[in-house]
């Protein structure tokens, strides 16, 4: 029988999601809106908006950008984060809990603060835009591989990579035959982090891309600032949205639910 | 000979994040000791006037104060919605939480521009709240509701709500019941239960909630801007107007504020909570 | 040890680790197709034992030698030897005749005759028809047998178990005993086993070595090490002993005379008199006779019956004392009686006495 504690709790949890949700829900709503602004409740839908998103060069060519970094620093990202995963995966001691807290380290540090001092590397040195852009997200997708690997590598019976080797298999055969096959899972659900951060990702963004070089978020940010509330900005965030709602629908049908959410 | 074919594993990423992330920002962390310079990215002398400068000026020490003010109020709102969402999440059985658990984590990755904007879109003078209103009839005409301290305060609130809730949820899931057990059978009330179990027990979810939440505040600087508007400056506004007006130095040091800004409250909340403390099991 | 016919050797072997030593200073000699068992109590280095033999480990000090050759610095993946392990570790993304088929896919056998050899294996554990299950469908024993297969169809020079029978129900574990033997036999292995069940030791081994904090106590023959152990832990690590202690106040040409405090009894030995000794004797063998008879006094303070025997727990002047007897014979012996205990004259052991 409810109490009061528990009315409270199931009436804060209503509001919370509908403040959490209902931002991202009017986004979406607003880029079906036939006319030039928003009306609630809206006279119908029409897809003018998307059709225009595309029309625009600019956007378009944020948008492929976007996809073609997320998809290269969500590969290497989860690479170089596997690699350190398994590396890490049976050791102890105080060498491997200070490794171990580095590669977590750029989950938790200001974004801001690194977008600002890897501009400065760059000015310094000359990198050119998109290769600095690309290794900035690098480092910010690498934990996220990084964690769910671990989690995979260390929930592994030890014993399996000990028969492989019993039974004739080199250090190199092991990883192939015996580890990677029980582990891609962690691999999949980290590249899948690491290419949404990227393809979200504003606080590097926002120092490293330049003229040409820019990414749909920032590209949605500037006409925000500049240009006011226009809804081609709405088919652009939509656009954004259904991506990540794809490509999770996609993962999860390999992967399934129960990983993705306990691997956070 | 088996320590060699390790190392193949363990030098690609530690390079990655030794020369893309420690370099860099020990880098930035010299130039911060630097002078300006008009011609050059930072000048020849080595100085602490850059941090001396802040410390000394009224204006920019209103600046902190200001955003230590919004992320405090935002920290206090997220607690105190966060915990009961949290306490209800975490009670709900596995199905469900699961899915309420994926429902927390979609805004996550939807792009903070986009979350921002779906609050200009409701805030703005034409936007849905005032259009609404105006249509019922109760509004003659709109409010300024965007651009305001309480705008950047529910729009930052809503977006950064999911980390504490998820941060606590999963502790308090992972509750061990025979603790609560063990309090009812001393004699405790569910309130008294709940005041001396149950959350000192949470304190580990607490922690990393606030610390997310709080070192997020301090970074989100596209929300902030748009939803304060071009007036209201932040420390982190602050911060993209000194590198687009190029001064490096300054631009440095402001960073390195905010980093201790971070640090301290890290280390305040790691003594305050002392999440670490809270380890073993009921058996 | 013979090192011209012995499998497996290990030479002055040592490993520690951090400041506890596992392994300190351990020889050993494995003839050739016999079954070798580490037995001891938790933490007694029997494992590590086990585990530097297959490499998985590397001796601080000492050789290791399969077949002659001298593996010591070489990897696991080298050395001729495979290994079922105590979860059996079954690699679930491949299927039963895919793990039997590992290690010769590892030694390049060729397709055909591959699947010829994973045939045999699995029939000879009876599992031909599993052979396209996954292990998570498999219960316990078949995973088992399934281990066992893939590590006896790449014919290795010696087979490791790392008690192997452990996760088993008793009735199965018994039954894999018996299997276990007769394949070893058939195929003519070596194989070398750890496990703390001394009945299991005693059932399965041609030889067993006893090991306690690293070193090991006794290695001999199951019957020679059950009825000659050298000291009061492998006596009474295997199965139950009683211990009388004692002085030597005699001796003459095969025997000694010592005086415990419940009588003064003759039995083999070289002793000095005034030496501190214990006698062991098995429960089986002290027999109790009437109390008109000679022999050591006692009272019966408890009578246990346990199906095939029944334990009789008696009171001495020189401490408690066991005796199992036969529920075949009728006896009539009740609690509270005074009995006299006797045993063969080559049924005590001598040993040092506590603290010698």
């Amino acid at each position: 029988m409810p109490t009061a504690g528990s009315v409270l709790r199931a009436a804060a949890t209503l509001v919370a999601f509908a403040l959490i949700v209902v931002p991202i829900l009017i986004v979406v709503l607003a880029a079906f809106s036939p006319s030039d602004y928003f009306q609630f409740p809206p006279p119908g839908l029409s897809m003018r908006w998307f059709i225009e998103f595309f029309r625009l060069d600019n956007m378009r060519s944020a948008f492929a950008l976007s996809v073609e970094l997320a998809l290269a620093s969500a590969t290497i990202a989860t690479i170089l984060g596997t690699l350190a995963a398994l590396y890490l995966a049976r050791r102890g001691g105080m060498l491997a809990n200070i490794l171990q807290s580095l590669f977590v380290a750029p989950l938790v540090f200001p974004t801001i603060i690194l977008g600002v001092a890897l501009l400065l590397l760059y000015k310094t040195i000359g990198m050119p835009v998109f290769s600095g852009l690309l290794l900035a997200h690098c480092v910010v997708g690498m934990p996220y591989g990084f964690r769910t690997v671990l989690a995979s590598a260390q929930g592994l019976d030890p014993s399996l990579e000990e028969a492989g080797q019993s039974l004739g298999a080199g250090p190199l055969r092991t990883l192939v035959l015996v580890t990677l096959p029980l582990i891609w899972p962690g691999v999949l659900s980290g590249w899948l982090f690491a290419f949404i951060v990227s393809f979200g990702e504003l606080n590097t963004a926002l120092f490293l891309t330049g003229p040409g070089v820019t990414t749909l978020p920032i590209e949605i940010f500037s006409y925000l600032q500049f240009q006011g509330s226009q809804l081609v900005i709405a088919a652009a965030s939509s656009i954004q949205i259904a991506l990540i709602v794809i490509l999770v629908a996609v993962v999860e049908r390999i992967v399934g639910i129960a990983r993705i959410t306990r691997a956070r | 000979m088996r320590s060699a074919w390790r190392w193949f594993l363990l030098a690609p990423p530690l390079a990655l994040l030794l020369v893309f992330f420690v370099v860099p920002v020990v880098y930035l962390f010299w130039v911060s000791l630097h002078a300006g310079s008009t011609s050059e990215l930072y000048g020849a002398s080595l100085t602490l006037r850059n941090y001396t400068a802040l410390v000394g000026d009224s204006f920019y020490l209103t600046i902190i104060g200001r955003t230590l003010a919004i992320a405090a109020v935002i920290l206090g709102l997220c607690l105190v919605i966060g915990y009961p969402v949290a306490y209800f999440v975490a009670m709900l059985p596995p199905r469900r939480r699961m899915l309420a658990t994926l429902v927390l984590l979609f805004p996550l990755m939807v792009s903070n521009v986009v979350r921002a904007y779906g609050w200009v879109a409701l805030l703005e003078r034409r936007g849905i709240v005032n259009t609404t209103l105006h249509d019922l009839g109760l509004l003659d005409a709109p409010l300024a509701l965007l651009y305001t301290p309480s705008a950047v305060v529910v729009a930052l609130m809503t977006i950064l709500l999911p980390y504490m809730v998820i941060s606590i949820a999963n502790t308090l899931a992972g509750l061990d019941r025979r603790y609560l057990e063990a309090a009812q059978a001393l004699g405790a009330s569910p309130v008294r239960t709940f005041l001396h179990v149950t959350l000192p027990l949470s304190a580990p979810g607490i922690a990393s909630g606030t610390l997310l939440v709080f070192l997020l505040t301090l970074s989100a600087y596209v929300t902030i801007t748009l939803v304060g508007g071009p007036r209201s400056k932040l420390l982190v506004s602050m911060i993209y107007d000194s590198v687009t007006a190029f001064q490096w130095p300054r631009a440095a040091a402001l960073a390195f504020v905010l980093l201790a800004l971070a640090l301290a409250f890290t280390a305040g909340m790691l003594a305050l909570l002392r999440p670490g403390r809270v380890q073993g099991s009921a058996r | 040890m013979n090192a011209h016919t012995d499998d497996v050797r290990l030479v002055g072997v040592r490993k520690r680790f951090g400041s506890v030593v596992a392994v300190d200073d351990v020889s050993l000699g494995i003839a050739r197709g016999t079954i070798f068992s580490l037995l001891g109590p938790s933490g007694c280095g029997k494992t590590t034992t086990l585990r530097l033999i297959a490499g998985f480990e590397q001796p601080d000090a000492g050789d290791i030698f399969i077949r002659g050759v001298r593996v010591t610095p070489m990897p696991p993946y080298r050395r001729d030897f495979s290994m079922v392990f105590q979860s059996y570790a079954l690699f679930p993304h491949l299927t039963v005749a895919e793990n039997v088929a590992f290690g010769l896919r590892m030694r390049r056998v060729a397709r055909g005759e591959r699947a010829r050899s994973v045939g045999e294996a699995l029939a000879l554990v009876k599992l031909e028809a599993l052979a396209d299950r996954h292990p998570r469908q498999l219960s316990g024993g078949q995973q088992q047998r399934v281990a066992l297969a893939r590590a006896i169809v790449v014919k290795p020079a010696v087979l490791l178990l790392d008690e192997p029978l452990g996760a088993l129900d008793k009735q199965l574990r018994e039954e894999m005993q018996v299997e276990l033997r007769s394949l070893q036999q058939r195929l003519g292995i070596t194989a070398v086993f750890v496990t703390h069940d001394q009945e299991e030791a005693l059932t399965l081994s041609d030889c067993v070595a006893v090991m306690r904090n690293g070193v090991i106590e006794q290695i001999g023959a199951p019957r020679d090490i059950y009825d000659r152990p050298r000291n009061a832990f492998v006596a009474s690590f295997l199965g139950a002993s009683n211990f009388i202690d004692g002085i030597v106040v005699g001796r003459d040409a095969a025997s000694i005379i010592v005086e415990t405090p419940a009588a003064r009894v003759r039995v083999p030995g070289d002793r000095s008199a005034g030496e501190r000794v214990q006698i062991a004797v098995r429960p089986e063998r002290l027999r109790m006779e009437g109390s008109d008879a000679q022999g050591l006094p006692a009272r019966i303070r408890d009578i246990v019956y346990r199906g095939p025997v029944t334990h009789f727990h008696l009171d001495s002047a020189a401490g408690p004392l066991l005796s199992y007897r036969q529920n075949a014979r009728a006896s009539d012996f009740r609690i509270g009686d005074e009995v006299r205990c006797e045993w063969d004259s080559d049924s005590a052991v001598v040993l040092d006495g506590p603290g010698e």
